[in-house]
C-alpha cells in the first residue's frame, strides 16, 4: 500500500500498474491456502480487492472524497483479509470469526457517504450501530463457541468463556437475523438517498445506489445462508455469489467517473450549442441543462449600471439576485482581457463538480463574449447606417430645394415672362384671329403656372426655408377645412428637422380632416433640450393605428414613423377608439 | 402712371415692362435687385414700386426687406409685391413689414392686365391689396360652422372684394349694384362679424384677412 501511494500520481497507468501488482500480490498472499482449493472464488476475491482498491485510489483525486476512497480501499482490501483463515495458524481462524463481516461497514460507509462532503447524522448512527452489532455479535458467537463449531482448528487462538452449543446457536441466529436486519434499513436508507437527490449528483450515484441495493442483498441473502448452515459450513459458492455480486460497487464508482466524462463531453458541446448569438438567455438555458441545476442564474454585468445593482465584482458577489441564498456557488465569466461579463450563481452541491463547473462557465464565457464582439460590430454596423441614412436624409433634401428653386428661378419665372409677353400681345393685336388665339394661349399659360407653382410647393415648401416651420405650418393650416391651433416657437432648427416635423405635421393633419373626421386639431412644436416635440391632437374618432389592417390612416402613422426614425427620433400614438388622436413625435435637433 | 420694377429674372422684367408700358405706365427704372432700385430712384421716386419677393443677394425674401426699406425712405411710393408663392405667410409678412398702400400679387396675374392695373392704382391711392387667389382660398375653405356662414352669398361676394382692398365705390361697379346697397351690406357684414365699423378703408381689409385668419387658428 505504502509503496503505490508514493508513486507520483501524475502518471495515472503507472499507479495503476503498481497498486494492481501489490493489491494482487496481497490478496493472493492472504488467500495463498485457498488458492488450491477454490480457485474462483480466491479469483473473485482478488479482482474484488484489487477493483476496490483502484477505484478508491481514483476517488481521491475527487475533491472531499477521501474518506470515502480510504473506505473503499479499506472494504477492497479487508475483502481478501476475511479469507485469511485458510492460512493454518493460531490467529487467522479467530481473525475471519470476529472480522469477517467488517468489509461491509467500510463499503455502506463509501456507499451512503458518496458524493456528500459527509455523513448525515442518521447515516453515522447507523454505521455505528452496525460496526457495534457486527464486532460485539461475532464477539459473542466467539466466546460461547469451540473453534472446532467455526469450522477452525482445535489449535487456533479461541478466547471461549462457555463453551454452549444450544446458546451459540441462538446468538448465532440472532447476531444474523440482526445483519439481514440492518441490511433492510440499509435498502431503505439507500433508497432515500436515491429519492432526495437531484441535479447532476442523481445522475452520478444512481449506479452507486443501485450497486449498493445489490451488494446488500447478496449480503442478506450470504447471512441468511451463513445462519443456516452454521454446523455445516457455509458452501464456498455462497461466497462466491456474493463476492461476484459485490463487483458492483466498485464497478459502478467506475460509471460514475465515466458518467462524470460524458458529462464533461457534454458541457464541451455546449459551445457549438450556444455560440451562435448566444445570449444570457441562450447560456443560462445551456449551463442549466448542462449542470443539471434549474436553480442556476446568470447575471449579466454588461447591462448598463442602474439595471443591475453594483454591477461591480464585489458588488454582484456581496449582493447576490434576491430569493437566492447567500451561500451560492459564484463564478465570473471574464472577457480574454478579465473583465467580467456575467456572474454564474449556482447550487453549491456543483462544488463537487468543480471541474465541469469551470469547463462549462469558461465555455458559456466565450460563447458569451462572442455574443458581445457579435453585438459590438452590429452596434458599430447600426452607427454607420444611422450616418449614412442622415448623408442619405440630407442630400434628399437638398436635391428637393434645389429642384424647387430651379424650377422657381427658371422655368417659372420663364413662362411667366412668356405669359406677360402673350398678355401684352393680346392688347397689341386687332386681328379676332390672333387675339383669340392669344387668349388661349394666355389661359393655357396660366393654367401651367398654377400647376407649376403647387408642383414646386410639393416638392419642398420655399416658406419652410424662408420662414420656419410656423409660418409654413399657418399656411398648411389656412388650406384645411377645419380649425387648426398652432403653438409654434420661431426658433430655426436644421433643415431635415424642419422638413421632418413639417411632412409629419402634414400628414397627421391630412389623417385628421380624411380619416378621423376631427372638428378641430392642435399643433404644438416645442424645442428644448435639443430637441423638438410635436404634439398633435384632433378630436376625432380615434382608433388610429401604426399596424396595417387599422384603418386606412396605418400607411400615413408609418410613413410618419419612418421619418421619425431616420432621424433617431420617436413617435407615440395614442388614439382610443371614439376619443381623438394624439401623436407626439420627438426629434433629436442638438 | 410713374412705375419702377425690381425684377431678377430678365424674361419676365423685360415682358413685365412691355405690359405695364403697353397699359400705359411709365417705367422710370427696371433693375434686377432691390439694393439697385433704391440706387435708382433716390433722386425721382415712382408712383408704385413693383419688387420680386425673391431677389439676389439673398435669395429668400430679399423683396420684403427691400420694402421696409423703401417705405423708410420713400412713405409715399406705393409698393406692389410679385411673387410666385401663393402662401398666406408671406402676404402677412409684407403687411407686417409695411402698413398702407401696399399689395401683395401673385405673378400669374400679369395675364390679367386689368387687375395688375387695378392693383397698382389702388396701392398708388395707400389701399391694400390682396392677391384674389389667396383671398378665395382664405374664403372657400370648407371651414366648420362659424360666423362667416351666417353671411347671405351677396354679403359674402363683398366681403371677398373687401379683402381684395376694393372701395365701397369699386365693389358698387364690380356687383352692379349702388354704392348705397354696399354700405348696407358692409354695415351687414361687420355687424355679423361682430368687427369695429370705425375702421379706414386699409383697415377694413386688414382687419376682414384678420378674421379669415383668425377663424381658422383660433376656431
Amino acid at each position: 500500500m505504502r509503496l503505490s501511494l508514493a508513486v507520483p500520481s501524475d502518471n495515472p497507468w503507472l499507479t495503476a500498474s503498481v497498486v494492481v501488482v501489490v493489491t494482487g500480490s496481497f490478496s493472493a498472499l492472504v488467500q495463498l491456502p485457498a488458492w488450491s482449493q477454490d480457485p474462483d472464488l480466491t479469483a473473485m476475491n482478488l479482482m474484488v480487492t484489487t477493483l476496490f482498491v483502484l477505484t478508491g485510489l481514483l476517488l481521491r483525486r475527487e475533491p472531499g472524497q477521501r474518506d470515502v476512497a480510504w473506505a473503499l480501499i479499506v472494504a477492497g482490501l479487508l475483502r481478501s483479509l476475511d479469507f485469511v483463515d485458510g492460512w493454518t495458524g493460531p490467529p487467522w481462524a479467530l481473525y475471519a470469526a470476529l472480522f469477517g463481516a467488517v468489509d461491509r461497514i467500510f463499503g455502506a460507509w463509501a456507499i451512503l457517504r458518496y458524493p456528500n462532503r459527509s455523513l448525515l447524522k442518521h447515516q453515522r448512527v447507523f454505521l455505528i450501530l452496525l460496526a457495534i452489532w457486527i464486532v460485539g455479535g461475532h464477539l459473542l458467537i466467539v466466546v460461547t463457541s469451540l473453534p472446532q463449531w467455526n469450522g477452525a482448528s482445535a489449535a487456533s487462538w479461541w478466547p471461549t468463556l462457555d463453551a454452549n452449543l444450544p446458546l451459540n446457536n441462538a446468538i448465532n441466529y440472532a447476531v444474523n437475523g440482526g445483519e439481514a436486519l440492518f441490511a433492510v434499513v440499509l435498502l431503505v436508507l439507500l433508497a432515500m438517498r436515491l429519492t432526495r437527490t437531484t441535479g447532476l449528483d442523481r445522475i452520478v450515484i444512481t449506479p452507486i445506489i443501485v450497486a449498493g441495493l445489490v451488494a446488500t442483498v447478496a449480503a442478506m441473502a450470504s447471512a441468511t445462508v451463513q445462519m443456516l448452515s452454521t454446523l455445516n459450513g457455509t458452501p464456498n459458492g455462497v461466497y462466491l455469489a456474493e463476492s461476484s455480486l459485490d463487483l458492483a460497487v466498485p464497478l459502478a464508482f467506475l460509471v460514475a467517473a465515466t458518467q462524470r466524462g460524458l458529462l464533461l463531453r457534454n458541457i464541451t458541446g455546449l459551445t457549438a450549442e450556444i455560440s451562435a448569438g448566444a445570449d444570457i438567455d441562450a447560456v443560462r438555458g445551456a449551463l442549466r441543462s448542462a449542470l443539471y441545476d434549474p436553480t442556476l442564474e446568470v447575471v449579466d454585468l454588461s447591462v448598463p449600471d442602474g439595471e443591475v445593482d453594483g454591477a461591480g465584482d464585489a458588488g454582484a458577489v456581496d449582493m447576490p439576485p434576491p430569493g437566492q441564498a447567500a451561500d451560492r456557488m459564484v463564478q465570473f465569466i471574464r472577457t480574454e482581457g478579465g473583465s467580467p461579463i456575467a456572474v454564474v450563481l449556482a447550487d453549491p452541491a456543483l462544488a463537487r463538480y468543480q471541474h465541469l463547473f469551470d469547463v462549462a462557465v469558461q465555455t458559456s464565457g466565450l460563447a458569451l463574449a462572442n455574443a458581445q464582439i457579435q453585438a459590438q460590430a452590429a452596434r458599430e454596423k447600426l452607427e454607420q447606417v444611422r450616418a449614412s441614412r442622415a448623408r442619405i436624409i440630407d442630400a434628399t433634401l437638398a436635391e428637393r430645394r434645389r429642384i424647387e428653386r430651379d424650377l422657381h428661378d427658371g422655368v417659372q419665372q420663364h413662362l411667366l415672362g412668356l405669359a406677360a409677353q402673350v398678355t401684352a400681345a393680346v392688347g397689341r393685336t386687332t386681328d379676332p384671329v390672333a387675339h383669340a388665339a392669344f387668349l388661349e394661349m394666355r389661359d393655357g399659360l396660366r393654367e401651367v403656372l398654377a400647376e407649376l407653382r403647387d408642383l414646386a410647393h410639393g416638392i419642398h415648401p420655399a416658406v419652410l426655408t424662408h420662414g420656419g416651420l410656423g409660418p409654413a405650418l399657418e399656411d398648411v393650416a389656412e388650406r384645411l377645412p377645419l380649425p387648426v391651433r398652432l403653438t409654434v416657437p420661431a426658433t430655426r432648427v436644421s433643415p431635415a428637422v424642419e422638413a421632418t416635423a413639417y411632412y409629419v405635421a402634414c400628414e397627421a393633419l391630412a389623417n385628421a380632416v380624411k380619416h378621423a373626421k376631427a372638428s378641430g386639431v392642435a399643433v404644438a412644436v416645442r424645442i428644448a433640450d435639443a430637441e423638438l416635440t410635436m404634439e398633435i391632437t384632433d378630436d376625432g374618432v380615434g382608433g388610429a393605428s401604426g399596424a396595417s389592417g387599422a384603418r386606412s390612416s396605418g400607411q400615413g402613422l408609418s410613413n410618419i414613423v419612418d421619418r421619425v426614425n431616420a432621424l433617431d427620433g420617436e413617435v407615440t400614438v395614442v388614439s382610443p377608439v371614439g376619443a381623438g388622436t394624439r401623436l407626439e413625435v420627438r426629434i433629436p435637433c442638438g | 402712371m410713374r412705375l419702377a420694377i425690381a425684377e431678377d429674372s430678365g424674361l419676365f422684367r423685360a415682358s413685365l415692362r412691355l405690359l405695364l408700358e403697353s397699359s400705359g405706365a411709365e417705367v422710370t427704372a427696371s433693375v434686377a435687385s432691390g439694393a439697385e432700385l433704391l440706387a435708382a430712384i433716390k433722386a425721382d421716386p415712382p408712383e408704385v414700386a413693383l419688387l420680386d419677393i425673391r431677389m439676389p443677394p439673398t435669395f429668400t425674401d430679399e423683396g420684403i426687406t427691400t420694402a421696409a426699406r423703401l417705405r423708410e425712405l420713400h412713405p409715399a411710393v406705393g409698393i406692389l409685391m410679385l411673387s410666385t408663392y401663393a402662401e398666406m405667410s408671406y402676404a402677412s409678412q409684407l403687411l407686417d413689414a409695411v402698413n398702407a398702400g401696399v399689395g401683395y400679387l401673385l405673378k400669374d396675374n400679369v395675364t390679367d392686365v386689368e387687375t395688375l392695373m387695378d392693383s397698382v392704382a389702388r396701392v398708388a391711392d395707400g389701399g391694400t391689396v390682396i392677391d384674389p387667389t389667396i383671398v378665395r382660398s382664405l374664403l372657400q375653405r370648407n371651414r366648420r360652422p362659424s360666423k362667416i356662414d351666417t353671411l347671405n352669398e351677396r354679403e359674402r361676394a363683398v366681403l371677398r372684394c373687401m379683402a381684395e382692398g376694393r372701395s365701397n365705390l369699386g365693389i358698387a361697379k364690380d356687383l352692379f349694384i349702388s354704392p348705397r346697397t354696399v354700405e348696407t351690406h358692409v354695415t351687414g357684414i361687420f355687424l355679423k362679424l361682430g368687427l369695429d365699423q370705425a375702421d379706414t378703408e386699409n383697415n377694413r381689409v386688414r382687419a376682414v384677412l384678420a378674421f379669415l385668419r383668425s377663424t381658422n387658428t383660433d376656431g
